[in-house]
């Protein structure tokens, strides 16, 4: 793409499209621009474009995105072929001129265009700094220091983002020569212009203060922005190691990083805005200082009493205020370094954790009224944060994490401390429940977080209290509690802590509060409908020792009816249409209750009524994937009970179903063919017509396309072949089906779909209907082991013909290879089935493949024939070692393909149904013991010609494998003669 | 060149796969940005403030702080001092020689005269080519020992006054020569040690302009000082990180005798300089190590950590031996074997090196072990059995992180035995069960807890195998009652793939939510 005006006029006008709100002229540019794109030097006419002042704020703005997001396809695209579409990359004459360009263009953008360009920069410099762009770390310090001397702040704070972003890979990669290398390059030429800059910028702070009137904010923000990108930057080049430099100017970062936590700017300190700026700063430093703590303690240690303090105070203060959340929780961690490291004795002072727990971890632990606002505004988020861990900056979170710190040296006394706390909230909401009840929720939260996490990550142990008094006297009585609406937020942490503890509440005290959970499904709080929905769906899956379920359906069939509408209720309550844990109980219960008919019907009709609604616009995949497994949880345990209730399953879901199929709602078409599965499989044939219609629809090539479905389109398809083999042999469904199998075979990400399409013809087609149709099969499966052969491929290969030597003979399986190229069986045989055999895995492939294999060496002519006796050994070597040896000395683990699921683009992925699964078929039920059927034939095949096989074996046989065999004809007392 | 170059990845290799404890030996980085320990002992440059001979004739200032005026003063001075420098060395008339000496020393004498030499001064004044050209051939002894002992100080200041010596490099290697004098080879050799201190590109110029067998020659005497001088440059010049410089010092006939006659006989001072040079060649290169590990270096090391508390000594001694064990299996594999007296010594000293208060001896020596635990699973009993491993789990709960993190690796690598191919390692439960038993869990936990990347690494692993390798299914229940679970969620969304793979894939294996519904 050259540089001239028509090119200037038509980037201008599609970015400017781009902004329409009208779609059609939108989509034209963007397709005109993603054309465009493909052309070299593309990159630079829109970086070009950017310098344009006579082009339009707005059209740049969007030029400046797009050019970030076409550098991070093409700059270096992905070599992974399943990474998506492949972009062609930008070439090198127009790399090298992009990177000449864009550090002074970014400096002089305004700061919209400034802050895209300078994203667009790290993006390059992940690929190509330091090695292929030596001069960027020149160029962006002679800027600084020009920038410094005329204090563009601007300038300087564009330049400190860049390098924070280019330096932010030291923080998280593991130290390797080659990163050391960058590292020590970053060094040696940026350490000491950042301290310069930093020292500038800090005395610069400090006139401003100190001339009483000047210091306006308009002037310090700024400067405290240079100042905390300062601190980042040192956290970065710190991270590895505590470098040289930075260890000879301690004194000087450290004098200005205790500044900054000590001292209090008023002009500031007025607006939550402008102090939000200085706690910024100030959260960074403590970032720097814990770094110090936890990896360079004893080059920090004479500073370590200063910063405790000051920290110390700040918190104090800080604890008070609701809005400077990220300073109070960076500075905890920073005493959290400190109380776990060897210098934790600061704690150890007489008053010092009493002091600690009551002026920092009580006020933060306390409810505040951002969350308050949350639990009503967002329970998602809510319960995110509170029950899912997802909590990890919070507040609450972190001051539990700090008293757990001090905890590993001073067990006793925090456990001490904290279990009078508990106490006195409590007492204190004893005398005014309704005035004092955030007393009683910060106890409940305190017992709950301080407890350690056992599996499933909400089973808890502790020993702050003793978990069976504390539920009776103040969980029971909140969860008894007549007003399901009342105090919501202490009803949650009621049922949170019945959640965690679950584990320890005896079955007749959890067993009688059953109805008060069933009951709470019906509050309006979204959070405590979902947490009580939640404690049921968990408390169902408690096991006792020795892996029982606690519950069982004979305790939930009493309230069952309840309970199935409460939750159908639930999911009524003003968003909670889609809450997914409610779907998740009905799940649970599903799978686990009695399901009676008059129980299904209603749950049928309520499922379906969801699917319908959601099949216009999924939204949130939990949610669904838990709708499709009760769908099928329901289906299959109702028509365990009683089959005839197909119809009734068939008459509700059809119409959803074809919904879906018709509407191609890609998400949900791989649930759909399980479902479908599910249900012809349940089915007696003759199959009814309507499922005939969706059969011809699996036979179009187009169903196949899309590679999520394949998985699910194959469990159809089995399940047709196995329920209604004759349909199949009609109008020329086989040719449809083997064509399927053709082009899934032909591709190794689908192959193994592929062999289960052919495997299951095989298997439920006699060979009069199949035999026509051999040497074609054959054939494509020799050309694929031609073209690709994975060592997967082979295997399945291998699978395959065992089935069909055990479904239809050797000597059918024989012939029909050799019709394609005389004696074509004996080289497959050594090259393919000999070697792969011992790699086999499974227990029913194991049994299969080992059961064949001793068919044909026992059972063929063409094994027994005299030429084949090296080939007769070779195999028997074979069988050895896959019956005598564990799995893991065989099988070597090969790279794993890339998942079906990975394969996809952004829309649907295929996800297994748990309830809609299938049991394994075992084609060989009438045989056991694969080693028994070994030897046993061996012994009969032997006494027909004794003293031949003992000299074979003897010849071709592992020293090993030969004591295997001993081993095995003794332990079943056969011989071979 | 394939064999030559120090394994950078020589670490474990980093799979996404859990199932991998560092069962493997592990070198020092070849790069650091870190201050380099030695050089609160030893500095890389020093100043030259009594005369390497002992003359008699240098008065040593005793007081190193010194006023502004005073500083101002010798400022002025030197800058005359070279003036007259300058005259002396234009005149060519009666008793030049003995003028310019005299002028010489003048400066030399400012310049050695404080802490802080008027170094900047005297570069302004045009030292540098009057100096090179008072090195000229055919001066007399006298000028030139004045002359390098000038130039040592000038080069033991700010990088760029270091880098100022480089058109007196040539005449300084020249005058190492076996035809100079002692004094003046090895005053030579201390400004050229400065020189190759400085830094990399600096030591590329030394190694190219042929510094390195003049100075390798001059180890080979038994004069004391002359080696320490010659040892100490040599160490500042075989830095690398290119390994080229070790492996040409080791090809140096004569050499390698005249390390271990050193480190054999000679006192603690001298035998300190050559262990940095044996620190260095055997870090960098894999021929100087598998040269030196055939030799009898590694008795002679221990015999020096057994019989020596200067920690001066023990430092460089230990180090050697740590890169010896970790740079070649020989030294594991043939010479460190269990039962051998030469084993035993070694586990000795390296327990009397854990139980010392000094933090660098403790964190090396638990390097050092955490090599020797990568190897056989003789071994591994060997130092499961010894004294090491109750001091290695109190200091796994006690000392400072960075010593901690050492200390995992030996308690790691006892856990797991050695793999022939690339499968996963075995483990040795036995040694698991019991360091599990004795507390050990917590102290790989706190290290998942930390923000060193690595250490979380090692810890995750170590769980893993917990996890797995605990009889009767303990190990989940273990973890847990550690709070190892909260430690892993912290990975959740780690920006580290390798490591948020290995939490959350831990997680899932074993406390997955659903963790025992399914049938």
């Amino acid at each position: 793409m050259e540089w001239n005006p028509e090119t200037l006029q038509f980037l201008s006008q599609c970015f400017l499209h781009t902004l329409s709100p009208q779609p059609e002229p939108r989509r034209a540019a963007e397709s005109s621009l993603s054309e465009a794109a493909d052309r070299p030097n593309y990159g630079l006419a829109v970086l070009r474009l950017l310098a344009e002042p006579s082009v339009d704020e707005q059209i740049r703005q969007a030029a400046a995105v797009n050019f970030k997001n076409h550098l991070r396809t093409r700059w270096a695209p992905s070599n992974e072929p399943n990474a998506g579409p492949a972009f062609s990359p930008i070439l090198q004459p127009e790399k090298d001129q992009i990177k000449t360009l864009i550090v002074s263009l970014m400096l002089s953008s305004s700061p919209r265009i400034q802050s895209q360009l300078s994203e667009a920069l790290a993006v390059i410099g992940k690929h190509d700094f330091p090695k292929s762009w030596p001069t960027l770390l020149p160029e962006l310090i002679s800027n600084l220091q020009k920038a410094a001397q005329s204090a563009d702040y601007a300038s300087i704070n564009g330049i400190l983002g860049t390098a924070n972003s280019i330096f932010k890979k030291f923080r998280y990669q593991y130290k390797t020569n080659d990163l050391l290398l960058d590292l020590k390059y970053c060094l040696d030429n940026f350490a000491a212009p950042l301290l310069e800059i930093f020292l500038k910028t800090a005395s610069l702070i400090d006139s401003t203060v100190a001339s009483a009137g000047d210091g306006s904010p308009v002037t310090l923000r700024p400067l405290f922005e240079s100042q905390r990108l300062c601190c980042r930057i040192f956290y970065s080049l710190n991270f590895q190691e505590l470098p040289e430099f930075f260890e000879d100017h301690m004194r000087e970062w450290m004098g200005e990083f205790k500044k900054y936590l000590t001292v209090s700017y008023p002009s500031l300190d007025s607006s939550a805005n402008e102090l939000a700026l200085v706690d910024e700063l100030r959260a960074a430093v403590c970032e720097n200082i814990s770094l110090y703590m936890e990896k360079n303690e004893e080059e920090f240690q004479g500073y370590l009493n200063d910063f405790a303090s000051a920290v110390w105070s700040l918190l104090t203060n800080v604890s008070q205020s609701s809005s400077r959340d990220k300073l109070a929780v960076t500075a905890m961690k920073f005493l959290t370094t400190v109380s776990t490291s060897v210098h934790h004795t600061l704690f150890a002072n007489e008053g010092v954790i009493p002091q600690i727990c009551q002026s920092i971890v009580i006020p933060n632990v306390r409810l505040r009224d951002e969350d308050e606002e949350l639990f009503e505004m967002n329970y998602v988020e809510f319960i995110r944060r509170d029950m899912e861990g997802s909590d990890l900056d919070t507040r609450r979170r972190i001051a539990c994490e700090l008293l757990k710190g001090i905890a590993t040296h001073y067990k006793k006394q925090v456990t001490d401390i904290v279990s009078i706390q508990i106490q006195n909230l409590l007492s204190s909401f004893a005398t005014n429940p309704s005035a004092n009840w955030k007393n009683k929720d910060c106890a409940i939260y305190l017992v709950v977080s301080l407890a350690t996490k056992k599996a499933g990550g909400t089973n808890v142990s502790t020993d702050l209290v003793d978990v069976q008094t504390f539920f009776t006297s103040v969980i029971v009585p909140e969860l008894q509690s007549q007003d399901v609406n009342g105090f919501p937020m202490l009803k949650a942490g009621a049922l949170k802590f019945f959640t965690m503890f679950r584990g320890q509440i005896q079955k007749p005290v959890a067993f009688q509060l059953f109805s008060d959970l069933v009951r709470y499904l019906g509050s309006e709080s979204n959070v405590v409908h979902s947490y009580a929905a939640s404690c049921i769906e968990k408390l169902l899956l408690v096991k006792e020792e020795g892996g029982k379920a606690r519950y069982t359906s004979a305790d939930i069939t009493p309230c069952l009816p309840v309970l199935m509408n409460n939750l159908f209720n639930a999911l009524k309550f003003p968003e909670s249409e889609e809450n997914q844990y409610v779907m998740k109980c009905i799940m649970r219960v599903l799978g686990i209750a009695d399901i009676s008919s008059d129980i299904a019907g209603p749950c049928i009709g309520g499922l379906t009524s969801i699917l319908n609604e959601v099949c216009k616009n999924p939204k949130n995949p939990i949610f669904n994937h838990y709708l499709f497994e009760s769908v099928a949880s329901l289906i299959r345990r109702a028509c365990e009970r009683d089959a005839s209730l197909i119809s009734a399953f068939e008459a509700s879901l059809f119409p959803s179903l074809q919904t879906i199929l018709a509407n191609d709602v890609t998400e949900f078409l791989p649930y759909a063919f399980q479902l479908l599965a599910q249900l012809v499989e349940l089915n007696r044939p003759p199959i009814s017509p309507s499922y005939m219609q969706i059969f011809v629809l699996l036979l179009s090539p187009d169903s196949w396309r899309r590679s999520s479905n394949v998985p699910a389109l194959v469990r159809l398809l089995q399940a047709f072949l196995q329920k209604a083999p004759h349909e199949l042999n009609q109008e020329g469904r086989l040719n449809q089906v083997l064509g399927i199998f053709n082009m899934l075979i032909s591709s190794p990400s689908t192959d193994e779909q592929g062999f289960y399409v052919l495997n299951t013809v095989i298997e439920n087609l006699e060979f009069g209907v199949i035999s026509s149709y051999m040497s074609n099969i054959w054939n494509v499966l020799f050309m694929r082991l031609q073209n690709r052969r994975t060592v997967k491929f082979q295997k399945s290969l291998v699978i395959f013909m065992s089935l069909f030597l055990v479904k239809h003979g050797a000597t059918n399986l024989v012939d029909t290879m050799n019709a394609v190229q005389a004696n074509i069986f004996l080289v497959i045989l050594e090259q393919f089935w000999i070697p792969n055999l011992k790699l086999i895995a499974g227990a029913i492939e194991l049994k299969l493949t080992a059961v064949a294999s001793t068919r044909l060496i026992c059972e063929s002519p063409v094994l027994l024939d005299a030429a084949a006796a090296r080939h007769w050994g070779k195999m028997l070597d074979s069988i050895v070692t896959l019956l005598s040896r564990p799995e893991q000395d065989r099988v070597d683990e090969e790279p794993e393909m890339p998942d079906i699921a990975e394969n996809v683009g952004y829309t649907a992925t295929f996800v297994k149904l748990y309830n809609a699964g299938k049991k394994e078929d075992d084609p060989l039920t009438d045989i056991k013991d694969p080693k028994h059927f070994l030897v046993a034939s061996l012994a009969k095949v032997s006494a027909l010609t004794p003293g031949r096989f003992p000299q074979i074996i003897n010849e071709n046989l592992e020293p090993a494998n030969q004591a295997a065999l001993l081993q095995l004809c003794s332990t079943y007392n056969c011989t071979i003669v | 060149m394939a064999d030559d170059s120090p394994a950078s990845h020589r670490r474990d290799p980093i799979k996404s796969s859990v199932g991998n404890v560092a069962a493997q030996r592990r070198r020092q980085n070849a790069v650091t940005v870190g201050k380099e320990r030695r050089e609160s002992l030893v500095r890389a440059k020093r100043l030259c403030r009594v005369g390497p001979s002992a003359d008699g004739d240098v008065p040593v200032e005793g007081n190193d702080m010194i006023t502004d005026e005073e500083e101002f003063l010798l400022e002025a001075q030197t800058s005359s001092a070279v003036e007259d420098l300058k005259s002396t060395v234009a005149y060519q008339g009666k008793g030049a020689m003995q003028k310019r000496v005299n002028a010489l020393r003048e400066l030399r004498r400012l310049l050695s005269k404080s802490e802080f030499p008027p170094i900047e001064a005297a570069l302004k004044a045009g030292a540098i080519p009057l100096l090179v050209q008072c090195l000229s051939f055919g001066s007399q002894d006298e000028q030139l020992l004045e002359a390098a002992w000038c130039l040592t100080n000038i080069a033991a200041g700010k990088p760029e006054e270091t880098k100022a010596l480089l058109p007196a490099l040539p005449l300084l290697i020249a005058h190492l020569g076996e035809k100079s004098s002692l004094p003046v080879a090895e005053q030579c050799a201390w400004a050229l040690g400065n020189v190759a201190g400085e830094g990399e590109e600096l030591r590329n110029v030394l190694l190219s302009q042929g510094a390195l067998p003049p100075l390798a020659r001059m180890m080979l005497p038994n004069k004391g000082s002359t080696v320490r001088t010659a040892a100490w440059a040599l160490s500042n010049l075989i830095k690398g990180p290119d390994p080229k410089a070790a492996t040409e010092l080791i090809r140096v006939d004569g050499v390698l005798d005249a390390i271990l006659r050193h480190l054999r006989k000679s006192d603690e001072e001298l035998a300190t300089e050559v262990a940095w040079v044996v620190v260095y060649l055997s870090a960098l290169s894999n021929f100087a190590t598998g040269v030196l590990v055939k030799t009898d270096v590694l008795h002679l090391l221990v015999e020096r950590l057994a019989t020596s508390n200067s920690l001066q000594l023990l430092i460089p001694v230990l180090r050697s031996l740590g890169n010896l064990v970790a740079g070649d299996s020989h030294t594991t594999s043939t010479i460190l074997v269990p039962g051998l007296e030469i084993t035993d010594g070694v586990i000795k000293v390296l327990v009397k090196c854990l139980k010392s208060e000094h933090r660098v001896l403790k964190k090396e020596a638990s390097w050092v072990l955490s090599n020797i635990a990568a190897g056989s699973v003789e071994h591994k009993q060997l130092i499961y059995s010894s004294e090491a491993v109750p001091l290695l789990l109190h200091l796994l709960s006690t000392a400072p992180f960075d010593i901690r993190k050492e200390v995992a690796y030996v308690l790691g690598n006892l856990c797991v035995a050695p793999t022939g191919g690339d499968g996963k390692p075995n483990l040795i439960q036995e040694h698991l069960v019991s360091l599990v038993q004795r507390g050990c869990l917590s102290g790989f936990i706190d290290l998942v807890r930390s923000a060193d990347v690595e250490a979380a690494r090692l810890g995750l692993q170590f769980m893993e195998l917990v996890l797995r390798g605990m009889p009767s299914g303990e190990g989940p229940k273990l973890v847990e009652r550690e709070d190892g679970i909260d430690a892993m969620e912290r990975y959740q969304f780690h920006e580290n793939e390798d490591l948020r793979n290995m939490a959350n894939g831990l997680v899932d294996k074993y406390f997955g939510e659903d963790y025992g519904v399914d049938e």
